[in-house]
Parts: structure tokens; sequence; C-alpha cells
């Protein structure tokens, strides 16, 4: 790093000053769509909201079926944690010939890597509704189904989107590895142009976004959580404020070792 | 009416659950089910709604045979309350109670509007219609429990060990509030506790369950509390079954004496006529509303100078009084036990003095309802 030779507050300054006139200058070119770090910073929200969502659609209907048949939970719980462990570079190249450079190529390895934390909040999450509120149900008159959708579902909500908060700075996280296979959005600023120019300035800028991306995205969990389930959160919550808090720590606990066991 | 014909849970590794019951639950009665863990009660409950379905059997609703009707449909016909109340943890107060109602396809505004009417009859501020569960006390919680259980106006109301969760004053109040709606609304109550003093409490009839699913005995409270019909029912009823059953005996059947009740102003002399005439260790002084001061010692009034006025002695604290119209025998003997004159304070609803009760009376009352 040049700051790191630079002696002195007047040499970070300088350093900064350099950094934030590059990003300034390269932000993006109207002539040219594709050039510049608007478009790779779209490009990136773009594979990491897209890969979580479908990551979500999956986990849910998977989450509600490994509880309603609860033998089959361990063997597909397996199987998501066995796909985690491959690494994401070497899916990103087994997806080239069917996908090609497509966004596919990015999302569906990052969609299936989001299984390993969405999977276990969507079945804790309903798993940990009270047996006698889950009792209350059936005996007004619940059928099935309806039980999913209007109790069960409902009350795992807090749980589920403390799994998300995880899953999506950990997805954003991993888009960049993509651009090694030249999608990857923020992450191509980093590769391609951080280390083949022996530049520093694309690589901080690279990085600061990628994490401001992360802060912006969970705070907007946070507040879909405070808006989604008023009743999880007003006056002294108890129990079900508890259990929430000890899910999303559970999760959190799930998000190190996923960023520990990040393969790439 | 509610009949058990034959029903018996059997599982399939061979556990009897409950084994072939009959019994005959009463229109607009309350039945309680009642015996230790593993005794069936609870299942046999749960038989009434389909949460649990009989291995062998039939149970019918007024004739009707339960397995005629689909599951969630009978469940919305039947009230259900569930320890813990078992509310949503995510629905407002008002949506809870409007749950059945909903289901049933109310439009929103008529189900809110008859879930706000039942707040009231239960017993909650409309206020806390907005709230949320957690936001609740226990008590209040179990109150919304069976203001939801009520919302559609189902005839029978099944209870499973409602006030078991609660603190003992909590409950007695639930248990207080249970009656007072009971009167009013007069449902068939299925209510299981493993409480016998809720029970004789709460039931207008008591189903005896012993371990491995058996009915032990049926019938009313204070048969029950008199002619257990084996060692089991009378060791789980307890051994001061004696006592409780006093409860079913108004106090208004003692006779009361007021020749040992005396005011303040009144002289000592008057006082130790009435004691030296029949060997009374005790006499109780009211003030001018005839509300109890305490008791004095006969052995005072013997060497006190005639003139003086028996509010100007010592008196002994006169403990706790009975209600003579509304009170049981049980609560008279208590007065009297607790009392240290040994004799109990009968006041009416102003809580004005009618009489007191002298131990002889109070036994040979109590004999007469023991035979």
């Amino acid at each position: 790093m040049i700051a790191a030779d630079a002696s002195g507050g007047a040499g970070v300054l300088d350093w900064v000053l350099r950094v934030v006139d590059w990003a300034v200058a390269d932000w993006s070119h109207p002539g040219d769509p594709n050039r510049g770090i608007l478009p790779r910073l779209l490009e990136h929200m773009r594979l990491a909201y897209g890969s979580i969502l479908i990551g979500l659609i999956i986990a849910l209907p998977l989450g509600l079926a490994c509880v309603r048949w609860r033998p089959v939970y361990p063997p597909v719980l397996t199987g998501v944690n066995v796909l985690y462990a491959v690494p994401s570079i070497a899916l990103f190249f087994l997806m080239l010939p069917y996908t090609g450079f497509s966004d596919w190529t990015a999302v569906v390895p990052l969609a299936l890597y989001t299984l390993v934390i969405l999977l276990p909040n969507v079945v804790d999450g309903l798993r940990q509704v009270p047996e006698h509120v889950r009792q209350a149900a059936v005996a007004m008159g619940f059928g099935p189904l309806r039980r999913l959708v209007f109790v069960e579902t409902p009350v795992a909500v807090p749980v589920i989107i403390a799994g998300l908060r995880v899953a999506s700075v950990a997805t954003i996280s991993m888009v960049s590895v993509a651009s090694l296979v030249g999608l990857g959005g923020l992450g191509q600023l980093i590769v391609s142009e951080g280390f083949r120019r022996q530049f520093d300035a694309p690589i901080v800028v690279g990085i600061v976004l990628i994490v401001l991306l992360a802060l912006a995205t969970d705070a907007v969990l946070v507040v879909a959580q405070r808006l989604l389930t008023p009743w999880a959160h007003t006056g002294g919550g108890r129990t079900f404020r508890k259990k929430a808090v000890r899910a999303e720590t559970a999760a959190a606990g799930d998000g190190t070792a996923l960023e520990q066991g990040e393969s790439p | 009416m509610i009949t058990f014909e034959g029903a018996a849970k059997i599982y399939p590794d061979g556990t009897v659950a409950v084994a072939g019951l009959d019994l005959t639950v009463e229109t607009g009665r309350t039945t309680v089910f009642v015996g230790p863990s593993g005794s069936g009660k609870t299942t046999s409950l749960r038989m009434i709604n389909r949460m649990v379905e009989p291995t062998h059997g039939t149970i019918r609703i007024d004739g009707a045979d339960i397995r005629d009707q689909d599951p969630a449909l009978l469940r919305r016909s039947i009230g259900y309350v569930i320890q813990q109340a078992g509310l949503f943890p995510h629905r407002t107060i008002l949506d809870n109670i409007a749950t059945v109602p909903l289901l049933l396809g109310w439009n929103r505004r008529k189900a809110r509007a008859r879930a706000a009417e039942l707040m009231e009859l239960v017993g909650l501020e409309v206020s806390q219609a907005k709230r949320y569960p957690h936001q609740l006390s226990g008590g209040q919680q179990q109150r919304v429990g069976v203001a939801r259980a009520l919302a559609a106006d189902p005839p029978v109301l099944l209870m499973d060990e409602p006030f078991s969760a609660v603190d003992p004053v909590v409950r007695a109040g639930l248990q207080e509030e249970l009656l007072r709606l009971q009167q009013e609304l007069h449902k068939t109550i299925v209510f299981v506790t493993h409480d016998i003093d809720e029970a004789v409490r709460l039931g207008d009839r008591i189903a005896v369950f012993r371990p491995g699913g058996e009915l032990a005995q049926y019938d009313a409270p204070e048969h029950l509390l008199a002619r257990p019909v084996d060692d089991f029912v009378e060791s789980f009823v307890g051994y001061d079954r004696g006592v409780r059953r006093l409860s079913f005996f108004p106090a208004r059947q003692l006779s009361l004496r007021q020749d040992v009740v005396f005011d303040t102003e009144d002289r000592v002399e008057r006082a130790r006529d009435v004691v030296e005439g029949d060997g009374e260790p005790w006499v109780l002084v009211v003030d001018e509303n005839r509300a109890p001061l305490g008791w004095v010692d006969a052995a005072q009034l013997i060497d006190k100078p005639a003139g003086l006025t028996l509010g100007t002695l010592e008196m002994a604290p006169y403990g706790h009084t009975f209600d003579v119209a509304t009170d049981s025998l049980r609560a008279a003997l208590d007065a009297a036990v607790l009392s240290p004159a040994g004799r109990a304070v009968g006041v009416d609803d102003e809580g004005a003095v009618l009489g007191v009760v002298s131990q002889e009376d109070l036994g040979a009352a109590i004999w007469s309802v023991s035979e």
C-alpha cells in the first residue's frame, strides 16, 4: 500500500484524495455504458440480490417440506453443506459450458450457497413456533395449509430475516469471486483493474463500495423486519424477541463459519 | 349432550391412553375431568374435537357421530382454551379473538366488533385491543384465550388445564370469572385439570380418571367428597375431603347467638349476667354500626367494678368473619379456627354482626351434614 510508506497525516490525506479523484473520474462514462464504477456496482447488486432472492424462493418450500417430513431434513442439510464445500470458483467454471457469460453462471452457485444459511433458519424458525400456539391453531379449526400460511410462517419471520441478513452479507462479499469468469460486479475493479495495473485505487474503491452495499442491505432488512413484525419488538418483548435474537446469534455463528470456509 | 360410548385410545405399541370410556356430559353444565398425569383426561377431552381420534368406540354430540364431520369444521363449532393460552403472537388481541369468526367467513368488521364485545365480557380493557399477546400478563392472556374460544358462540367449550400456568391468586380470579360467565352463558363446558380443588370449585359433575385411562368415579362434587368409591379416589380427593365438602353447605343454616354481642357502651355487669348464666367464656364487642371490634375474655369481667363500659376493656382480635347469606359452613369453620376465641363471627353484606357461632353449634351443624 502506498499509504504505508507515506509519512504523516499529509501523506494519508494525499492518498485518500487520489483514490477519490480516481473514483469520481471513473464513476461512469456517458459514451460507454459498460465502462466505469457505476455499471460494476449495479451488476454487483443484480447478481447479489438475484442470488439471495432465488435462494429464499428455494429455501422456503424446501424448509416447509423439511419441517413437514422430518426425516427429509438431515439428508437435505448434508447435501446443502456438501455443495457449500465445493469451491465457488470451481462451480463458476463448471457452469460456464451451460450458461456461458450470462448472469446465471454466477447466480446459480451463489443462490445454492445461500441455502446453507437460509434453509436451517427457515426450519428452525418454523420449529420454534411454540407447541401451544400450534395446537391452539389446530383446535381453532385451521387446516394444515392455512396453519402453515397464517400462523407458522408469520411467527417464523424474525428468524428467517435474521438468516437473510447473514446470507446477504456473505453473498454480497462472494459475488466478487465471479469476476474470475468475467462477472463479479465490483470484484472486477479488484481483480482485473487493481491487480493488473499494480494500482491500488480500484481495490480500495471496490472494497469500500462492497462494504457500504452490505451495510445498506443489512439496514434495509432491519427496517423490513421492524415493519413486517411489529409484534416482535413493541414494548418489552418477551419470549419471541429473545428467541429471534438467539436464532440471529446462531445464524451469525454460521456466518463466521461461512466466511472462514470460503473456499476460493 | 356429549356421549362417550366405549371410546378408547390404544396406541400401536399397546399403550393405553384411554380404556373404553362411557360417559355423558350434560348440556349447559360444567363437567370436570380430573386425575393424575397419564390418566387419559386430556386425551379424552381432545377426542371430542378430533384432535385425537379414538381407536375404538364412538363419541356423539347431540346424537351426531363426530366422525361424520370434517375435523376443521367440527373444531370451528367447538370452543377450545389451552394451557398457556396459545395466543398467536403475531396477531393483535382483537384479531386473536376474531380468529374463529374469520375462519367461518365473517367479514372483518363484524368479526372485530364481536371480538370487542367479548373483550368486555371477559373483563379486558378495550384499550388493549391493539396490543400484542406478549404485552399482556399471563392472567390477561388467558382471558383472551377464553374470549377467543367464545367468539363464534359455540355451544360446547373445551378447556384443557387453562389456569394451571398462572399464579394462585390470578387463578382464583379466573375461576371466579368462569363461574360468573357460565351463569350467564350456560355453555356445555368440559374442563380438564389435575387439581381436585379446582374441580370441586368449578364442576357440576366431576369425572375422576385413574392411571391407565380408566374412569374411576363420575359424580356430583359433594357426593364425590362424601362417598369416594375406592381407595384411589379417596386418596386423590385428599385426606381433608370432609372439611372441603363443607363448602357445599350454606352457613345460613347455623344458629347464631346474639345475646353475647354487646355495644361499647354496655356495662360490664350486663355481660357478666349473660356469661355467668351458661358459662360462655367470650363476649363480642361491636361499634355503633355493629361492626365487630374484638372479643372480651369472660374472666376479665369477674373483678371489674359495676358501671364500667365494655369499650374500655382489653379486647382480643376477632380474626375474620363469614358472610351468613353467601358463605359456606367451610368458611364459618375456618373463621372459628382462626379466631382466638374459637368462635366465628357471622356478618351481613354490610359487615354488621348478625351473631356468633359457638363451637357446639358449629360442631352440631357439621355433624348433621356429615351423615
